[in-house]
């Protein structure tokens, strides 16, 4: 698998299993979790066929400052709760007897996209401000401890930038290899209307300069310009937004899969290291071959 | 492969071949114990003149041999930071298998990436030849390892980014 | 437990005179002349021969080893390739054994010297010594 789903699996798994159920509903209870630290709860109190499912995500203030209330009200409607679960940022009321009528596959597949529907806010916001010709502000998302999103829109283009932070030096090493292949394959025709990236090492870039952020030595800025035409209103755009989003989580884990795949190839070498050095031992006169005899 | 490298291994080669000469010799500091002289480094006499063999500044080997023991270290080529946390991964990865490995030091000898310890009791168990055939076919096979790594990366990389990037056109 | 290092002493060869610095410098001046006068004539086999005279020994004499070991790496530097076998044909066993020492001297600076012309020595030396040579670098306690 080299590309990650946008929709969380295991949630879409549990709804789609839920959903379609024919006997009686069960009591449920279930805690799940998926990147960036976001974990969703999915369970039922007093009545077997309400299910609570809330989402506990670290950097949802910043995104209700950026309009994600009111993403989330326009994608869920009235399952959206305007006081969510204690502990939780968002939570959505599903009852299970209203479902009649309601195009079950679609709730499902809508449902495992809380997290992308609640981070696309900013993303919408500074397209938004960029259809209408403004700047906006630099909108700061920390989706992780040390590791942001920055969204900027300008009046001719979307500036998104991530810093990421790699935890040991082998990761930061082999994240700069891939890095910079990100920066080098718009050179080839058939990805040359892909979104630009520039990846800076240590230093923020000049867009981010009003921050304030200090260097460090493991930390990277990837910054991607969009231009209108990444952003078409309509599928154009919600695709671009589930994409931009799991930068960071695709990166790191091919860098992941790559550790892996190094540590099986080593595994291999070593294998056949041993082979050689045991060659160098003499068969035991015990192991030689049973001397033939006749008679 | 460059040309310097068949001479390189050759003057391994002899050298090692030269230096394995280990005979049983136990400790003159304390009775009854018998120590590999090199590691001990507590009577000169037993210890014999270390020599450097080296390709160029990043690849050399470092032989010391003494009256029961010869440590090699050898010094691995990193020409750039990703071959550099490549040599060290794979090292490291083998040095935590020392014991499988019979003659591999568990830590290497500073200045160098990975040492070996050969010892009287080695040379008598295994041939003298294949000890040092194996020696030099881990020095071929270790270049030609990182590089292969190397080259894997950067083909992942390239796949990855552009697998990425062309979902938006 | 015996002093080691007075031991140690014993192993090196008192036979040899005990020679100031100076007296070791002035000789290796002189003889980098020399040297350098057969090089510059194309006269490779002596400039070798003339490098590998008298080596200072003694472990005091470090700073006199160390201009030393220059002279000879300006030696072996000169010839072609071709003419290293040549060279070390007309060589004696005993000037073939110094030769070797200064082989894995020189190497062991590879950011001083070219260590692929000195790759080429050792092996040509190998070739008409065998590992004796090698064996007699490791254990003579008189080092170049």
């Amino acid at each position: 698998m080299i590309l990650l789903e946008e929709r969380n699996r295991i949630l879409e798994e549990t709804f789609r299993e839920r959903f379609n159920r024919t006997d009686e509903p069960e009591k449920l209870f279930l805690t799940i979790h998926d990147f960036d630290g976001v974990s969703y709860s999915v369970e039922t109190k007093d009545s077997k066929s309400v299910l609570f499912f809330s989402m506990s995500m670290k950097c949802y203030p910043e995104l209700r400052a950026y309009g994600a209330d009111h993403v989330l009200y326009r994608e869920y409607g009235s399952l959206f709760q305007q006081t969510p679960e204690p502990g939780f940022e968002v939570t959505l009321r599903i009852d299970e007897t209203q479902l009649g009528g309601v195009d079950k596959e679609a709730l499902i597949k809508k449902l495992a996209l809380l997290k992308r529907n609640a981070l696309a806010a900013p993303f919408e916001a500074a397209f938004q401000a960029q259809s209408e010709g403004q700047q906006t502000n630099i909108m700061t998302v920390n989706y992780r401890e040390r590791e942001a999103i920055y969204i900027m829109g300008f009046p001719d283009r979307v500036t998104v930038i991530f810093s990421t932070q790699f935890k040991e030096e082998t990761d930061q090493i082999f994240g700069k290899v891939f890095l910079q292949e990100f920066v080098d394959a718009r050179r080839q025709p058939a990805i040359q209307n892909a979104p630009q990236v520039l990846y800076s090492p240590r230093e923020p870039p000049l867009e981010l300069r009003g921050l304030r952020l200090s260097d460090a030595e493991n930390v990277g800025y990837v910054t991607f310009v969009l231009f209108p035409r990444h952003f078409t209103p309509g599928p154009i755009r919600e695709e671009t937004i589930s994409r931009i989003q799991l930068f960071r989580d695709y990166l790191h884990y091919h860098i992941k899969a790559s550790k892996a795949y190094m540590h099986s190839r080593m595994r291999a070498r070593v294998e056949s290291f041993l082979k050689v050095l045991n060659r160098a031992k003499p068969e035991k006169p015990d192991d030689q071959k049973e001397k033939k005899t006749f008679g | 492969m460059s040309n310097t490298l068949r001479p390189y291994l050759t003057a391994v080669r002899a050298t090692l071949t030269a230096a394995m000469c280990l005979e049983n010799f136990s400790s003159q500091v304390v009775e009854r114990h018998n120590k590999p002289e090199i590691e001990a480094q507590t009577t000169k006499e037993s210890l014999l003149t270390p020599v450097v063999i080296s390709r160029n500044e990043n690849e050399k080997v470092l032989i010391e041999p003494s009256i029961n023991s010869l440590r090699i270290s050898i010094k691995i080529k990193q020409a750039d930071d990703l071959e550099r946390v490549l040599a060290h991964m794979f090292t490291r990865f083998l040095m935590m298998r020392a014991e499988n490995f019979v003659i591999l030091r568990r830590k290497a000898i500073q200045g160098y990436d990975i040492s070996f310890l050969i010892t009287n009791f080695h040379t008598e168990a295994m041939f003298k030849h294949k000890l040092v055939d194996f020696i030099i076919q881990f020095m071929e096979e270790v270049d030609k390892e990182i590089s292969e790594m190397k080259l894997s990366i950067n083909a992942r990389a390239r796949i990855v980014a552009e697998s990425y990037l062309s979902q938006f056109s | 437990m015996a002093d080691f290092d007075d031991d140690y002493e014993d192993f090196v060869d008192t036979s040899i005179p005990a020679r100031s610095e100076y007296e070791l410098n002035a000789g290796i001046q002189d003889r980098s002349n020399q040297v350098r006068g057969f090089v510059s004539s194309g006269r490779f086999a002596e400039a070798v021969a003339k490098a590998l005279e008298d080596p200072p020994a003694g472990r005091d004499a470090q700073g006199a080893k160390d201009k030393n070991l220059q002279v000879v790496m300006e030696a072996l530097a000169a010839p072609r390739g071709t003419d290293i076998p040549v060279i070390v044909k007309q060589l004696a066993p005993y000037q073939l054994d110094t030769l070797m020492k200064f082989v894995y001297r020189g190497m062991a600076y590879p950011e001083a010297f070219n260590p692929s012309v000195l790759l080429t020595w050792h092996e040509k030396v190998t070739e008409v010594t065998g590992l004796g040579s090698i064996v007699r670098v490791l254990t003579d306690r008189q080092t170049v």
